[in-house]
């Protein structure tokens, strides 16, 4: 071609192409953030939180156990906000807040049910409303640690994070007990003030990470595999 | 003007090849520091241990074993999880860079320049370590603790470094994923914890813990390590699995194709099964291990009979009419010792059966079934003529329940000494101890409590006027409620 004549090809849709294309953009966000990867963390913790419960714990050991498990999944969920492609994404279009938003809120309830589903039939202390909790709040501390320090090294927080709430569960025998809120997993399952701490922080997560996302670390993200 | 030349010694051959290789060596290192993200860790592990072992520590009275052996446990689980975190963050950074196949250009072997970087780990861990257990023994020592510190726990604290580091590096290099790290670092808290729970008996494996600073289920105990040394036989076993482990590790990372040169990658095999032949070795010295009587962990084949030797101590008293002595390590209790004592004592002065001074006994401990341990007083409750009773300070570190139990069990026996009677205590015997420790263990509306409450009616000088006259009387079972004033 020599002119300046553009030629323009008529953009055609075949049938049921739009979901096609929406699917393979979903399977690619997912692929790019190893959300298979974290799923396979997920079932790990679930099954390991399945044997641990065979064995008879003490009372300090039955409530740190699933504690850790749900850390576990935590940390699986917030490690998948470092997207492979960094900077360069972010332009691709308006459907990335919505895949970050929807891709943590599946991973969120694929882990409290898998934790669940392993807690069912046994002695799971505080029951599938403390594994809701105490997962939420620890999926929100890991997001917005991802937000703020970028995706790889978002497991800081969650791990910090446990062992203080371990440290909280053990002033529960050996006073002065800890008794704040914001420390929920050393809260009882009900407690409504522990539920408003832990939903906060997951809610502020979820929305900082759709919004935002990881913080992109340039190097260091684009290859973290 | 001289013409004198200068004479530079000219480097032998070994000294030719050592030196560079040696600066290069720190070169490395001194790189690798600047770039460890254990260098950032830092701030959130001071953090922890401030919150988690510092702040309780300070809660409990400046006793240098109740503060070191909590600071063994709890400091390394704040330590395991953020050194393996880090540590295995930057095992897998040439693969995170994608520089694995740059790197093999280089001068260095590969071994060496991952040695480089977990040594750079190790440093900066070391350095936390040293400094929060620094100033955790500083105001321990700065509040006038007895003795000197004790050491042995915080040589396991920093002999877990490298091994953390190692564990943790291993897992990167071996498995590098960005799921490596936090896994790895939950992981590691994990068994950590849970290998607690698995320790029935003086004679457990899982004892090679680094968290366990002595019998877990006593844990930090005031009666431990006072009157007798620490024992070191527990830390030397853990000492010898931790170097064991890192060595097993570090060697492991050496044994690839890629690691190194044929020399280096024997010298790795050869490192790994020393390392796992130690590892093996201090598993099975736990296992023999067995609870002595002091309330250490003593291990038959590490241990050194000099340190079943009492320590020399000169005892700190109080002035109440019978003087009670303390070690001196427990002085800090002798004020709620003496106003939990000193009622009944100023009461009691001079009797006969009373004893003429009340003296801190040692504790004895013995293994029970399964995690049960017995704490009883090592020796005769009164020994010697005249008579010195030897008190057992409980176990309870706050103030109320100190006194409560005080109350219950020393007093309780001081006055049966004087008054007799023991468990098959008269009636008369019954009343006179009740109105003395102020209790009300008989049955209401009784004749003897009824007497009780009318001698504890009477001021304390009537009453020890009265018991001046009547005691050898009381004593030998002679007098009835009704010859009670």
């Amino acid at each position: 071609m020599t002119g300046g004549e553009t030629r323009h090809r008529p953009y055609v849709v075949a049938p049921g192409g739009a979901m096609r294309a929406a699917l393979r953009l979903a399977r690619l966000h997912l692929d790019s953030r190893r959300v298979p990867a974290a799923l396979a963390v997920v079932a790990a913790c679930a099954v390991g939180l399945r044997v641990a419960l065979r064995w008879q714990w003490e009372a300090y050991g039955a409530l740190q156990l699933p504690l850790i498990f749900e850390t576990g999944c935590a940390v699986a969920i917030a490690v998948t906000a470092t997207s492979l492609l960094g900077e360069p994404e972010r332009v691709t279009g308006r459907w990335l807040p919505l895949l970050r938003l929807s891709t943590t809120l599946a991973l969120t309830v694929a882990a409290v049910g898998a934790l669940a589903v392993a807690g069912a039939g046994a002695h799971l202390a505080g029951g599938t409303v403390e594994v809701l909790r105490n997962l939420a709040g620890l999926v929100g501390i890991g997001l917005l640690c991802a937000a703020l320090l970028g995706g790889a090294q978002a497991w800081a927080g969650p791990t910090t994070y446990l062992v203080i709430s371990l440290y909280a569960l053990y002033t529960q025998w050996h006073g002065p007990a800890l008794t704040t809120p914001w420390l929920w997993p050393a809260r009882p399952p009900y407690d409504l003030g522990a539920a408003v701490c832990a939903a906060l922080v997951f809610s502020a997560g979820v929305a900082l990470i759709a919004v935002r996302g990881a913080r992109d670390t340039g190097p260091e993200t684009a290859r973290s595999g | 003007m001289s013409t004198g030349s200068v004479v530079v010694p000219v480097p032998d051959e070994t000294t030719r090849r050592t030196l560079p290789a040696l600066t290069a060596t720190s070169g490395l290192l001194r790189l690798e520091m600047r770039r460890s993200v254990m260098l950032w860790m830092l701030p959130l592990v001071a953090t922890l241990f401030w919150f988690i072992t510092y702040r309780p520590s300070m809660a409990y009275p400046p006793l240098w074993n109740v503060r070191a052996m909590s600071m063994q446990t709890t400091a390394l689980s704040v330590f395991a999880p953020t050194v393996v975190g880090a540590a295995a963050w930057l095992g897998w950074r040439e693969r995170r860079h994608g520089m694995t196949d740059l790197l093999i250009g280089t001068a260095r072997p590969r071994w060496s320049r991952q040695l480089a970087t977990w040594a750079a780990t190790t440093c900066w861990a070391i350095v936390a370590y040293l400094g929060c257990g620094g100033v955790l023994y500083g105001v321990t020592a700065w509040q006038g603790a007895w003795g000197g510190p004790l050491w042995w726990p915080a040589v396991v604290g920093v002999v877990s470094m490298p091994a953390f580091a190692a564990l943790g590096f291993a897992a990167g290099v071996l498995r590098p994923s960005r799921f490596t790290a936090p896994l790895v670092a939950i992981g590691v808290f994990l068994a950590l914890q849970i290998s607690l729970q698995f320790i029935h008996g003086d004679d457990s494996y899982w004892q090679i813990s680094p968290l366990v600073a002595g019998p877990w289920e006593i844990g930090p105990d005031t009666g431990v390590a006072t009157f007798y040394r620490y024992l070191p036989d527990l830390p030397i076993a853990q000492v010898l699995f931790l170097a064991g482990l890192t060595a097993a590790l570090l060697g492991t990372l050496g044994l690839p194709g890629d690691a190194g040169g044929r020399r280096l990658r024997r010298c790795a095999a050869v490192v790994t099964a020393a390392g796992l032949l130690t590892t093996t070795t201090a598993v099975a010295l736990a296992g023999t291990g067995r609870l002595d009587a002091h309330g250490m962990i003593a291990i038959p084949l590490l241990h050194d009979e000099g340190d079943d030797r009492p320590l020399r101590y000169t005892p700190v008293c109080n002035h109440t009419p019978i003087p009670v002595c303390l070690h001196p390590a427990s002085a800090g209790y002798l004020p709620s010792v003496t106003a939990a004592l000193e009622p009944v004592l100023t009461e009691l002065a001079g009797l006969p059966g009373a004893p003429v001074r009340i003296s801190q006994a040692a504790a004895r401990y013995e293994q029970g079934p399964d995690n049960r341990v017995s704490i009883s007083r090592a020796g005769p409750p009164t020994s010697g003529t005249p008579q010195v009773f030897h008190l057992l300070l409980p176990h309870q570190t706050a103030t109320a329940e100190f006194v409560a139990e005080l109350r219950v069990d020393a007093l309780q026996s001081i006055v049966n000494s004087v008054v007799g009677g023991g468990r098959n205590a008269s009636p008369a015997q019954q009343a006179v101890t009740e109105a003395i420790l102020g209790t009300s263990t008989l049955a209401p509306g009784s004749p003897a409590a009824a007497a009780a409450q009318r001698l504890a009616a009477l001021p304390a000088a009537a009453r020890h006027a009265w018991l001046v006259e009547h005691v050898a009387a009381l004593r030998a079972g002679q007098l009835t409620l009704e010859q009670l004033p």
